[in-house]
């Protein structure tokens, strides 16, 4: 019988465009040491390590976890890292939660981290064309990165052929209205990249079009930073709780998915994001949930692209699909509003430090959940080429 | 529209060996510029035969399923996953095909790609073909905005003159933008298309006012353009450049000259300029060489058209000289 995991500690550094005064060796350190100290045990208490770090081009070095494992205290210990594209922070905790479930170790550590901005472009000496071009690479290489694949542009077409089969949904003035209100959220955490950059919907539809239909206030800006949690099997996870007096945010609900890459019959549908589908809806079957409208409180949302937050909205069917600009026509998720979105402020305010994104994102459901009180969170990270890989997890808070 | 490349990474990537320091609340870091290189021979594999028959041949194969018939195109695997992995082999296929979807444009590209923005990318299902392709979208009427690609958007496949057996070797045009005769023909190549007729968007006929309105405006771009050519980093932004760009509004008409530092305005037609400029309101101009919104900005939401797509890098450098200007009036 496979046995409860839950979230006992968790920390992150602050998410910056650059951290010139840091590598990723010390990041990394940084976010475990807060991530112990929130659960009130040693490093040594630690039975595992998983690393979610996506890109080798950014940490300039091919397994770019070997180092960390030693300065994090971890030597001789199991240690294996993920990296799956946007959707690498969120595979790391399905695997944290796997094996721990199964009963291989009693605690873990799931760290993520990432450096982005040290890749720089000497032709227009800035650092975003060369960060974009790092993850250019990781478009399939015979067929599409010759002629210009980009994460920005892939999942642009997933956008734009949603919007040919739903025309009238994801209009402009709401998509401009969700930016806005993530930008105000974004106000209440601190370790965010862009706290205080506050935006109006005039604003957003006044910013430049980055690629058509994007604008570049509705996209998520590169960051470097790392986010760490304790995860532990009930009983240990009980133990902790009591003696640093946290509640235990339980891992009730873990469900993945990866579509095919290529689109077409019996391939990829592009107006879709089945991985979203299958991945929340095989979430919500393992914790049990039979009406997520009803059940889901918080939204920790991996908003590469606002257009692709609504549309992930509704493949969680927490919206009508083809009725996702509800979200504001409706108010689901103002303020006062059924869903809390993205409280963070989510990756276009909060950052995206792409292998710590979503490892960020449970450290801030875990703790609305505990702050507000409420019941019940949904995690979500996407990755990949055309949105092509999803993870979603329930969190429930006792 | 082919760019020769003699080396594999081009020089102006690669920078000269160095460091610096940087300095944050006291304590100073050192950087230092550095590469992570690794050079290929790679084999094609079992696509070899799809990229040569591309290459030598202009067809385009796609691999058909030999249980349940599916064709893919590309020819991406030789046993279909569907089928318990029955066996596919190679047929070709037409090089008419519809867009999958509506294809996004990228304006504001990776440090590989920047030459060529704006750009599309988008994925066509080939007649005779079950699974779409992914090619670049080109257009022959100008500049590439939205709206010209769509769902459902007829295209034609076209060759590049020079090929090197990559999927740069194929970009697909609208079928409306060619003859009956290069639709049917299999192997068009780029040469063999008009790119020096786009379609100009007209003027209105010129009242009083527009007059004034453009003489008014001419004053202002001509004595900004002035002190971009007075401006060491404007200058420094258009070094290398040489550039006639004819300019044509509601109210008149008159030429940018741009050559290697040096930028004019002329008030005199170009014998043969690189490309047109048109905007109807001549302040949409004026307010981008100003540093008030770019003028990138306003190609994008079609408040000024330009002749040829591969200008749009002469938009940019404009938007940065005008940038330069403003910095130095900051600093
Ligand atoms: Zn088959």
């Amino acid at each position: 019988m496979s046995k409860r995991v839950g979230i006992v500690g968790a920390g992150v550094t602050p998410f910056k465009g650059r951290w010139v005064e840091k590598t990723y060796y010390e990041l990394a350190q940084m976010a475990t040491r807060e991530a112990v100290k929130d659960a009130a045990i040693s490093i040594q208490d630690v039975d595992a390590a998983f690393y979610g770090i996506y890109n080798d081009i950014f940490e300039r070095t091919a397994i770019p976890e070997h180092a960390i494992h030693g300065l994090l205290g971890m030597q001789n210990k199991f240690g294996i890292r993920i990296t799956t594209g946007g959707a690498t922070g969120a595979y790391t905790l399905s695997a944290a939660h796997a094996y721990l479930s199964a009963g291989r170790f009693k605690t873990a550590l799931v760290l993520g981290v990432e450096k982005a901005t040290d890749c720089f472009d000497f032709s227009s000496m800035s650092a975003t064309p060369e960060v974009i071009k790092s993850i250019g690479w990781s478009g399939d290489s015979f067929f599409e990165q010759p002629i210009g694949w980009s994460a920005s542009d892939s999942y642009a077409e997933v956008v734009l052929a949603y919007m040919d089969e739903n025309p009238g949904d994801l209009k402009p003035e709401v998509t401009a209205k969700i930016s806005s209100l993530l930008s105000e959220q974004v106000k209440g955490n601190p370790y965010a990249q862009r706290q205080f950059d506050q935006v109006t919907p005039e604003e957003v539809m006044n910013s430049r079009l980055v690629v058509y239909p994007f604008k570049e206030l509705e996209i998520c800006v590169y960051t470097e930073g790392a986010a760490a949690l304790i995860l532990a099997e009930e009983e240990t996870a009980r133990a902790i709780s009591r003696n640093n007096g946290t509640p235990v945010v339980w891992i009730t609900g873990v469900g993945e998915a990866n579509e095919h890459s290529f689109a077409g019959k019996n391939q990829k549908d592009m107006s879709r994001i089945m991985s979203d589908y299958y991945a929340s809806h095989r979430a919500y079957e393992m914790a049990g949930i039979e009406d997520p409208t009803k059940s889901i409180d918080v939204v920790e949302l991996h908003d590469a692209f606002v257009h692709q937050l609504e549309i992930s909205m509704a493949e969680f069917g927490l919206v009508p699909l083809g009725r996702a600009d509800s979200l504001i026509d409706d108010g689901l998720m103002t303020p006062g509003g059924k869903y809390l979105v993205n409280p963070c402020g989510g990756l276009i305010y909060c950052g995206h430090a792409v292998g710590a994104s979503n490892i960020m994102s449970a450290w801030s459901a875990r703790n609305e959940l505990i702050k507000r009180g409420l019941k019940t969170a949904l995690v979500h990270g996407t990755g990949s080429t055309v949105a092509q890989y999803t993870v979603c997890m329930v969190l429930e808070h006792e | 529209m082919t760019t020769q490349q003699e080396k594999v990474i081009p020089s102006k990537y690669i920078p000269d060996v160095g460091s610096h320091v940087e300095t944050i609340e006291g304590n100073d870091y050192l950087i230092t510029n550095d590469a992570m290189y690794t050079f290929y021979q790679r084999s094609k594999g079992e696509f070899s035969p799809f990229f040569l028959a591309l290459r030598d041949d202009k067809r385009l194969l796609g691999c058909k399923c030999t249980n349940c018939g599916l064709v893919r195109v590309p020819p991406f695997l030789t046993h279909c996953p569907d089928c318990n992995f029955a066996p596919t082999e190679l047929i070709e296929v037409d090089q008419v095909g519809i867009m999958n979807s509506t294809p996004p444009i990228t304006y504001f590209a990776t440090s590989l790609f920047q030459d060529m923005a704006p750009y599309g990318r988008g994925r066509v299902i080939f007649n005779g073909a079950d699974t779409a392709m992914s090619v670049n979208l080109y257009t022959t009427t100008g500049i590439l905005v939205p709206g010209i690609f769509k769902k459902g958007t007829e295209v034609k496949l076209i060759f590049r003159d020079d090929r090197k057996g990559e999927m740069t070797d194929v970009f697909c045009v609208p079928t409306v933008e060619l003859s009956k005769e290069q639709i049917e023909r299999k192997g068009v190549q780029e040469s063999e298309i008009n790119w020096e007729a786009p379609i100009e968007p007209k003027l209105p006929q010129a009242d009083d006012q527009e007059v004034a309105l453009y003489n008014e405006a001419l004053e202002g771009i001509k004595s900004i353009i002035e002190e971009m050519n007075t401006n060491e980093r404007a200058r420094k932004d258009i070094a290398g450049w040489k550039r006639h760009i004819l300019v044509k509004t509601t109210g008149g008409q008159f030429a940018i000259v741009i050559d290697d530092g040096d930028i004019r305005l002329e008030q005199r037609e170009p014998a043969s300029p690189d490309f047109v400029m048109v905007c109807e309101d001549p302040r949409t101009l004026l307010d981008g060489l100003a540093y008030r919104g770019a003028i990138t900005d306003s190609v994008i939401n079609r408040k000024l058209w330009i002749s040829k797509n591969m200008e749009f890098n002469t938009i940019f450098k404009l938007d940065r000289m005008a940038r330069s200007v403003a910095r130095s009036k900051k600093s």
